[in-house]
Order: C-alpha cells, then structure tokens, then sequence
C-alpha cells in the first residue's frame, strides 16, 4: 500500500483512510456501530455550536441572549457568553477567510454539496457561520465618521465576498463552507489550540477524498466522516501547529533536524551545500512537513503521497524520506544554484512524477 | 549575475492583507487573486539599479497570523528594510500595526529602514481606512508611507524601490555597518571587503583584535 498507493476504485482509498488513521475499527463487524456513534456525535456538535450556539436561547447570541448586569458586551468576565461570542467569531473570521482560499486551482470546493446540513440551511431561526462573521464585521464597520460627530452608513452591500467562493442561495451549501463547519467546530472543542492556519490544508484534502467516493452511502456522511479522520491526524500532527513546543521532542523544529540528519546519512554532499549556504530547512521543510506536504504538488499527487504516508506504521519517518527524496530529486540543480535560486526551487518544488519520488523513498527508508 | 549590493528585506502585517501578492507583482509582474496561504515564509528575489548601481533584493515574506510569530521573529534580524503592510479595506489590520511594529523594532537592528503600506488602493468603494490615517501614523513614527495595489501594481514598484534607496542613503551617511551582515546588506563580489582594501580581508574576524569587546 505505501508503495503502490490506494486503488480509488468503489472507494476503496477513502475506507483505507478511515481505517489507517483508525476512525474504522478493524473488525468489520464492528463498523456500523462505530460509525453510527461517531456520526451522532457530530451531528449533536453540529446542533449545540453552530445551529443553536448558547442552548437554548438560540442562534445570534447578540439577538437573543439578554443584556443583564451581570453578563453584557463589555463583561470581562471569562464565562460571560459575550466574550465567548466575540472570542468564537475571530476564530471564525479566520476560518471563514482561509477556506475561501482552498485549492483555487480546482473549482470542487466552490461547488454545492449534494449532502447539506439539513438543519443548518432549512432552520428558520439561525445564521449560517459565514453570515455570522459577516455580520459581525459590519456591525464594527458599518458606521463611519463624517466631520464632527455626524455619523453615517455605509452601504453594506459593498463587502462583496471573495471572488468565486460565494455562498450558495437558500437550501444549498458549497464544499467549502461545510470544511467551514468542520474547522469551527473542531476548533470550539480544541480551545487550547483553537484554529491554526495550515489547518485548512489537512482537511481539505481529506474532505475532497470522502466527499467524491464513488458510493453514495459514504459520500452523504463525508462531513461527519472527515471531521472525525481529521481529529484523529490532528493528534498525531497537532505538536506541528503549536508555537510553545516548536522545540520539544515532537515539534517541528526536532523534526526538521531529523530531517537533515536523515540527508547528510543519504547524500553528504548535498547535506554540506545546503548548511553552507545557510539554507535551513525552516525556510521551506517547515511547509513541507507542517502540511504533510500538501502546498507542494497537485491535489491527485497529495492524496496519492498520504496514502503513502497514513499507510506508514511509523508515522512519520516515510515523510521524512519523502522530503529528503524530494531534495536529492533535484541534488543537481541544488549543487549548482546560488542561494536565490536554491531557496525558489525548494519553495516551489517542480511537478516531477510522483512516482519516482516514492519509489526513491521507499528505497531511502530501506537504507 | 553580478551585483554592488545585496538587500534584506521582511514583509510583516496581518494575514490577508496582501503581502504574498505585492511580492509576486514585484517579483514575476503578475497578480493571484486567491494566493495560497502562506506557511512559514517565502522568498523572493530581484535585481534593480540605484544610482546607477546593481542592487539585488532578497525578500522574505511571512506567515500573517500569531501562530507563526515565534519563526517570523528570527527573520527580523538579518533585514535591512521592512515591508509593514495593511489593507485598507480591513481597519482591524490597521489597528494591529502598533503590535507589530514593536515587534519589528524589538527583534531588528535600529536601522532598519521601514515602509508603511496600505494594500488594496483599487478597492477605493470599500476603503475603511482613510489615507490620511496611514500618513499620520507613519509620521508619529518615523515611517515611510505608501499606498499601493498589487492588483494594479500601482505603487509596488516605488514601494520596493524606494524603501532600496532609503538605505542606500542611511548607507552613503555610514550609518550602516556594511561589514557585518546581520544589518541585512552585503557587498557584491567586486565590492567585497578584501577587494576594497579592508581590513577584514579572509573573514578571520579572530585575527583583527577588535577593540570590540
């Protein structure tokens, strides 16, 4: 499986992922129930954080949740269920702002899902999450000083959304704004490590995966599914994406020297070059290993590297020869650039044949 | 090719405000719309001509968001000049220019040269920061100030450029160290130390006996 890849066929790829980062169990047997569990689970997630934050005083919390004495916009009090409102909506923001930028090269996350969330698109009394943050900024900007105290409106209707990632009209959902809801929520029961950006790389491709399966009885649960696959590689990847343990045994920066440990073992030479030309693997290996590599190729080469990657029992020395695979690749050009030219071919990698640099890795990892 | 000098250059401000897509206008003289996130940092590289003189710019840009502060802050130190980039239809970004700025200043050398910029001019209906604003701001803090749109590429060029030519001037008056290359500035090969009759000849930096110490 790590060398070949998944066959995409009768979505074999997208059941392989759920039972290699063990959302699956490996008893057969035991799917339907595990699935059923964890499916609930998101769904009533769904239900308490986007469609009726705050229980049961219901959606906009600035429409329905009282101003008292004790609980008002300005309460700095660390329960007050404004500051967790204000709090959600710039994680929000940024969520909402980074998923609209998700693999432009592909037109996939711009489209309609087959599988909208019921509740979210036909409830009457709630906002859909971009709306929210939508909202929420207008409310601050719309109101603009003019001369001395005279205030006046500004058109809202000139925000306009970004470019092609619009939100579909009534009882319709884009891919993009269902990855939205996944980020949102994952972020809401993760609140020590909330959203990072980079996050939107690793699901995308995973949704991506679930949501075009061949078989409709998986794609319609493809949201829950991934949000579920998701938690579980965020565990294994999480130290990546948290600034206090850059240093510590599981953080990027130890596993980018292993890395270049891993090359001076394979290649000297080009080891040598890289550290006298001061080009350290911060500079473009962070990427490459932050992201599980998947700024660096096409969205068919990424997911045919993870299943390369999930597949390794070791998770994950394969990425690090894969790195290193995709350097010595290149060793020529490397031996020969000056620093600027070096640093561009390493941020943007050539599109060589995935294969090869597989095939090269699995030989790495054998030596 | 050949250059007299080498500049660092960083470019901060928050995420989204444009600073991947005035590097790219600069750089290849082109314009993504929706740019992908960036991680870490990227870099970019040209040649341009001051006084006559080869200048080759070596450009980092960087993450956005508070995540990424911790790697952004070691690029501070080798940069000669600073990109610190708003968007002028997002007031928050320019609200956060404060934080920022004290960032830069804490972890770069005093001299380092730094251009304010307003991104996104072409998008005058939905300006939300006023022009004057930038300006005023620059000046309480001794900044250069520019508005620019890597859409248009109105102004990027002058942006880069005359941030370039600020420190060839603080250069030409001696502020900057050119010898040592944590300012962000190195000589080209024929303007090397050793070609120039230093006394640095060969870099053996333990052999000068310094009073330095």
């Amino acid at each position: 499986m790590q060398v070949l890849g998944i066959p995409v066929e009768n979505g074999r790829r997208a059941l392989c992922w759920k039972l290699l980062l063990n959302y699956l169990p490996p008893s057969r047997l035991a799917w339907d129930e595990a699935l059923d569990g964890q499916r609930c689970a998101y769904r009533r997630f769904v239900r308490e954080m986007v469609v009726r934050p705050g229980g049961a005083a219901g959606g906009s919390a600035a429409a329905r949740v009282d101003v008292t004495e004790h609980d008002h916009p300005l309460s700095d009090q660390p329960n007050s269920q404004w500051q967790t409102f204000f709090k959600d909506n710039d994680v929000l923001g940024q969520i909402d702002k980074d998923v609209r930028r998700l693999c432009p090269d592909i037109s996939f996350f711009q489209q309609p899902t087959e599988f909208p969330c019921q509740e979210v698109v036909c409830g009457d009394y709630h906002e859909r999450l971009h709306e929210r943050v939508q909202r929420v900024y207008l409310d601050s900007a719309s109101v603009c000083r003019v001369g001395l105290g005279m205030q006046t409106k500004v058109d809202a209707k000139r925000r306009q959304q970004e470019h092609d990632y619009v939100a579909l009209p009534g009882g319709q959902e884009a891919h993009w704004e269902v990855v939205e809801r996944i980020l949102f929520i994952y972020a809401k029961l993760n609140p020590g490590q909330s959203y990072v950006q980079g996050m939107n790389e690793i699901v995308g491709p995973i949704y991506y995966t679930f949501a075009s399966n061949p078989d409709a009885r998986w794609r319609e649960h493809a949201e829950a599914d991934t949000f579920g696959v998701f938690t579980n590689l965020m565990s294994e990847i999480r130290d990546f994406f948290i600034k206090t343990l850059d240093d510590s045994h599981s953080g990027i920066n130890f596993r980018l020297r292993l890395l270049m440990e891993r090359l001076h073992h394979h290649d000297p030479h080009l080891a040598v070059r890289l550290k006298v030309q001061q080009l350290y693997p911060q500079y473009f290996a962070f990427r490459w290993m932050t992201l599980l590599l998947s700024q660096e190729f096409t969205l068919p080469d990424v997911i045919r590297i993870w299943d390369s990657l999930f597949a390794d029992e070791k998770r994950f020395d394969f990425l690090t020869e894969v790195c290193c695979a995709m350097m010595i690749q290149v060793r020529e050009q490397l031996m020969s650039g000056d620093f600027a030219h070096n640093m561009k071919l390493l941020q943007n990698y050539p599109p060589l044949e995935i294969r090869t640099v597989l095939a090269k890795a699995e030989w790495l990892l054998s030596r | 090719m050949s250059y007299a000098y080498l500049f660092k250059y960083i470019i901060i401000g928050d995420t989204g405000v444009g600073k991947s897509c005035l590097l790219l206008q600069f750089t290849d003289k082109r314009f993504q719309p929706v740019h992908d996130l960036t991680i870490g940092v990227e870099f970019g590289a040209r040649m341009i001509t001051i006084d006559g003189k080869q200048v080759k710019l070596q450009i980092w840009d960087t993450a956005g968001q508070e995540a990424f502060r911790s790697i952004t802050r070691s690029y501070y130190r080798g940069a000669a000049g600073a990109l610190l980039v708003y968007d002028i239809t997002r007031r928050d970004t320019f609200n956060h220019l404060t934080t920022w700025l004290e960032d830069a200043r804490q972890h770069s050398n005093s001299n380092m040269v730094i251009m304010l910029i307003g991104n996104k001019s072409d998008l005058e209906s939905r300006r939300d920061v006023k022009r004057e604003e930038g300006e005023a701001f620059a000046r309480e803090h001794g900044l250069i100030f520019m508005e620019t749109s890597a859409k248009t590429a109105a102004n990027v060029e002058e942006a880069f450029i005359n941030t370039a030519k600020e420190i060839y001037e603080k250069i030409q008056e001696g502020v900057f160290d050119i010898n040592n290359e944590a300012n962000g500035i190195k000589l080209g090969p024929q303007h090397s130390p050793a070609a120039a009759g230093g006394m640095a000849a060969g870099g053996l930096g333990g052999s000068q006996g310094g009073g330095c110490c």
